[in-house]
């Protein structure tokens, strides 16, 4: 009887045992499940939407003063900034951080836009813009268009931008301005965006993981 | 505008690298002026500036033979926003250092009095409260400023 006992206690230890075993090898695949994605966000500089937003009709125009719509950013991924062309730090900076990365990219910068879209349409004309771009990169993009349009699509993207008076000439005011650089993916959607500080390693690392994940 | 940086400067000159003046109270490395686009009017330069002395000295103002105007600047990002912030004026501590750098303290240059490319080089007058001027010299450079910090030692 105490023989019985024994064996069947011994038995329910083993399955218990059994049982802490298999949870314990649960508890340690769901965590490196977990530190996996987490690991994954971690490692990303850039902010990524879980879901890629759409972008709403816009109509402004190029460098080339060609019509630059939604459709121009289809079919590959594009790197967006706004900016001025009269701007002495941030935008050149950002603007050579870029050059920096399509250099970086190689032979898979073919696949990729760079768009320079300005937030002050009454100094940047498409000529001047064109000068402007194609001094960091002649595949560069410029981008401008009236007031109202270039804000249908800062609002959407969260863009800020603010005239602020410098010196005694009117002409010579500076734009207070959103200095990030906003990814939208070949389906044409806000896909992440790099925020400042920016370099070119970060950007390049970034986006090879985002392009991965989208195949 | 077409006043030199001399005529502007009523102040004790001291030159860079070829002082004549007893003890050097201030050296300027890692100076450059980053190139702009042709059609650029702004241009911005950037140095990491050392007070070699034991009291604090103070850089009221910045000249230049080169351009229209220049001013002192700090681009300051807040809630991914850049904002450039008019900088009256910049002490640097006793036997310190402060850096203008990209996305931060910079002169800004007005209007070039002439069209200015990289292998060029242009003259920049910081001038201080004690009524001393810094004059020098500083090559017009490519780029982002990444590859040029510390070449220039």
């Amino acid at each position: 009887m105490q023989n019985t006992t024994r064996q069947a206690s011994r038995k329910r230890f083993l399955i218990g045992g059994i049982i802490a075993v298999f949870a314990m090898l649960a508890g340690t695949w769901s965590a490196l499940q977990l530190r996996d994605r987490a690991g994954h966000v971690d490692e990303l500089a850039a902010t990524r939407f879980p879901v890629a937003r759409d972008i709403s009709a816009f109509e402004l125009v190029d460098h080339h003063g060609k019509a630059f719509t939604n459709a121009s950013l289809q079919g590959s991924w594009s790197f967006l900034f706004f900016g001025y062309t009269h701007c002495p730090d941030v935008c050149p900076t950002t603007l050579s951080v870029l050059n920096s990365v399509a250099q970086q990219l190689g032979n898979d910068a073919s696949n990729v836009r760079f768009v320079f879209i300005t937030v002050d349409p009454e100094r940047d004309t498409p000529e001047h813009l064109a000068r402007f771009v194609s001094y960091f990169n002649s595949d560069f993009i410029g981008v401008t268009g009236n007031p109202e349009a270039i804000e249908v699509l800062t609002k959407q993207l969260g863009v800020l931008a603010m005239r602020v008076a410098s010196g005694d000439n009117p002409g010579s005011y500076l734009m207070d301005h959103t200095a990030g650089v906003f990814l939208v993916d070949p389906d044409g959607k806000y896909h992440a965006v790099f925020m400042p500080p920016l370099t070119a390693e970060m950007i390049v690392a970034n986006f090879g993981k985002i392009r991965e994940d989208y195949r | 505008m077409k006043l030199t940086a001399a005529m502007l400067c009523g102040c004790l000159f001291m030159v860079i690298a070829g002082s004549t003046l007893a003890a050097p109270t201030m050296d300027v490395i890692d100076g450059w002026v980053r190139e702009a686009p042709p059609t650029s009017r702004v241009l911005a330069a950037y140095m990491r500036i050392i007070n070699l002395t034991e009291g604090d000295l103070t850089v009221t103002g910045i000249t230049s033979p080169d351009f229209e105007a220049a001013d002192l600047h700090r681009t300051v990002v807040e809630d991914g926003v850049a904002r450039m912030l008019p900088v009256p004026e910049l002490t640097i501590p006793a036997g310190g250092s402060i850096t203008l750098e990209p996305g931060g303290l910079h002169l800004m240059l007005f209007d070039p009095v002439r069209p200015l490319q990289q292998g060029d080089s242009v003259t920049l007058v910081l001038h201080r409260s004690d009524d001393i001027c810094i004059t020098l010299s500083v090559p017009v450079l490519r780029g982002t400023g990444a590859e040029h910090v510390h070449h220039q030692h």
